[in-house]
């Protein structure tokens, strides 16, 4: 009886493990042909598959700089942007999220409902909208129409809600109140400093929701030499690498081995954020 | 004392104005002139335009690609979704199955999600170079003898949809384990061992306790999933040739728009229309289920714990 069951469960277990690999191989399998295709030749490529990299590399990276690719302004664009999303983002959420949290005042449970539904608007479907307004403003083909609007990111104050409900000390405010603190220079100089590992994981989300914004900058940013690397990512789609295979798998593969390092360092804080936005609410 | 209540009150304002300004001007704003637009003829060519009521919208509904682009997007989104979570439960309930004690939980799901974190278009890019004609799947089906021939599968619609639901459920199966993997960690362990010891099995506590009190969560996961996908555009956009091919398989809300904003003439009152009328409708269907089953279902997860628990201990959370 005893057996039986042990045999079961090791069954089961087998069973288990062999569906996590078959998962693991559909998951990784695109991103390492495109890995492994960016180093090999055209002639290659068209040849047959491999899942071994060749010597090309160079090569590619040559073709796609030959063809007018400007894969390091792209990069720079792209770090522009998420970079002064992210500090936008981490700080308008966290002050807003703290005048929620610590204040007590009339219309906060409104507010703080008011924020979950803001969460589930689909406001992508009023760039049409957003973009004639930024049109009249002379804001568009400029990062500030990609950048400004995150002063009011309703993920963000949501999850930095989430962040400070769980670690505000009512004791270390009262205290620097009574040294005659600020309340801003409290949020700044105690509250800040604190909430910094909530910080860094919103920050990372931050980072790669605008790393990754397509849409937006699509339709807002115009010339050429403002394209963000999603932007640059359609023009490789374009008719002057029609038969450059190896050169487009090296464009692509480009954006994404950054995103994979970065990953390799912080995938516990991102996966316990992840987490810690959803539960709870 | 009185004095410090008063401070605390215009302090809060304080601190949230920037957000509300910022909506204001940011959110509000761009959804009141959209609907503005809608009702205008205005292009990009032409610096006004005029009243024209509700004749946008009048000729979206008779429009079959408006039509056909709304199913698109509710059947492309479906079709991932349900597998999408599907998938979450099955294998969030082995990572947490106490008898099965699967090793490196922590790797296999950091592995599951790192797709999400790809720059969509350059998902949709590759895997367009993928399926080509001359691409890596064309060779392997061929060489391995699963095909007779190459095909060539962007120009098949059933196929072509295959692979958007594909991408899709491919990028967002991973975040979905994470998530439903923290409501089930946030579930009270001794409610299981209750149940064992009164002889439930494994498929009884599923359905009887890990469901009931995950409702909250899949609720979450659903009403942002579904968000989400009614707003798709990168990944079908650039899997093809941006026009919805093969014959409008995979023509979505977003791209139809999209295609009336960058049209000769830029009609954005239409492609406003098409907007107001998609976010109408997912608003209404996002909030509605997110009210209308959340009430519902924190009175059931309140009710279940406290019977169990009294009131204290009910607050799990799942950041362990």
């Amino acid at each position: 009886m005893l057996n039986n069951y042990k045999f079961n469960t090791t069954l089961m277990r087998i069973l288990v493990y062999v569906v996590l690999v078959i998962l693991v191989i559909i998951t990784i399998i695109p991103l390492w042909l495109l890995l492994v295709n960016a180093t090999r030749s055209t002639t290659e490529i068209q040849q047959g598959l491999s899942i071994l990299p060749s010597t090309h590399l160079i090569d590619n990276y040559q073709i796609l700089l030959s063809k007018g690719l400007n894969v390091s302004r792209g990069f720079s664009n792209s770090l522009f942007v998420a970079l002064a999303s992210t500090v936008v983002t981490v700080y308008f959420s966290l002050l807003t999220a703290y005048g929620i949290v610590v204040y007590e005042f009339k219309g906060k449970r409104f507010f703080s409902n008011f924020i979950v539904v803001l969460v589930m608007i689909p406001m992508q479907l009023t760039i049409i909208g957003f973009f004639q307004y930024m049109s009249r403003l002379g804001l568009t083909d400029n990062y500030a129409s990609l950048i400004l609007p995150l002063i009011a990111n309703a993920g963000g104050v949501f999850f930095g809600k989430q962040y400070l409900e769980s670690m505000v000390i009512q004791d270390l405010i009262d205290a620097a109140r009574i040294d005659g603190a600020s309340e801003l220079k409290i949020f700044h100089s105690i509250m800040f400093p604190l909430a910094m590992p909530g910080a860094a994981t919103m920050g990372i989300f931050a980072f790669v929701a605008s790393w990754n914004n397509f849409f937006n900058a699509f339709i807002l940013i115009t010339s050429l030499d403002k394209y963000t690397l999603p932007m640059l990512v359609k023009t490789l789609r374009g008719d002057v690498y029609r038969t450059e295979y190896g050169a487009i798998y090296l464009g692509l593969a480009l954006t994404v081995v950054p995103v994979i390092i970065l990953y390799a360092l912080f995938s516990r804080y991102i996966i316990s954020g992840i987490a810690m936005g959803a539960v709870k609410e | 004392m009185k004095l410090t209540g008063i401070n605390r009150n215009y302090y809060g304002y304080l601190f949230i104005m920037p957000f509300i300004i910022g909506f204001l001007a940011f959110g509000l704003y761009p959804i009141y002139n959209t609907l503005a637009l809608s009702f205008t003829d205005y292009t990009l060519m032409s610096r006004d335009g005029s009243f024209i009521g509700l004749r946008n919208f009048e000729v979206l509904f008779e429009d079959q690609l408006f039509m056909k682009a709304l199913g698109n997007t509710w059947l492309l989104w479906m079709l991932n979704f349900i597998p999408q979570i599907g998938a979450a439960l099955l294998i969030s309930a082995w990572f947490t199955n106490i008898r099965l004690r699967i090793k490196a939980v922590g790797v296999w799901r950091a592995i599951f999600y790192l797709p999400n974190l790809i720059i969509p278009a350059v998902v949709a890019a590759l895997f367009n170079s993928l399926f080509a004609f001359y691409g890596p799947i064309n060779q392997f089906m061929v060489r391995s003898g699963f095909m007779p021939e190459a095909m060539h599968f962007l120009q098949n619609a059933v196929v072509t949809r295959g692979i958007v639901v594909f991408i899709q459920w491919w990028m967002w199966f991973g975040q979905t384990i994470i998530i439903v993997m923290a409501g089930m960690t946030s579930i009270p362990v001794h409610l299981y061992e209750a149940a064992m010891v009164d002889g439930a099995s494994s498929g009884q506590m599923f359905r009887r306790i890990t469901l009931p009190l995950l409702k909250p969560i899949l609720i979450y996961i659903f009403v942002t999933s579904l968000v989400g996908g009614m707003q798709m555009f990168d990944i079908p956009y650039l899997l093809t040739d941006g026009r919805g091919a093969p014959s409008n398989s995979i023509m979505t809300n977003n791209i139809l728009m999209y295609m009336k904003f960058a049209s000769s003439r830029g009609h954005i009152g239409a492609a406003s229309a098409v907007g107001v009328l998609v976010f109408i409708m997912t608003t209404v269907c996002a909030l509605g289920i997110f009210f209308f089953m959340r009430d519902r279902d924190e009175s059931t997860f309140d009710k279940s714990i406290r019977k169990w628990f009294g009131r204290k201990n009910g607050n799990g959370n799942g950041k362990g």
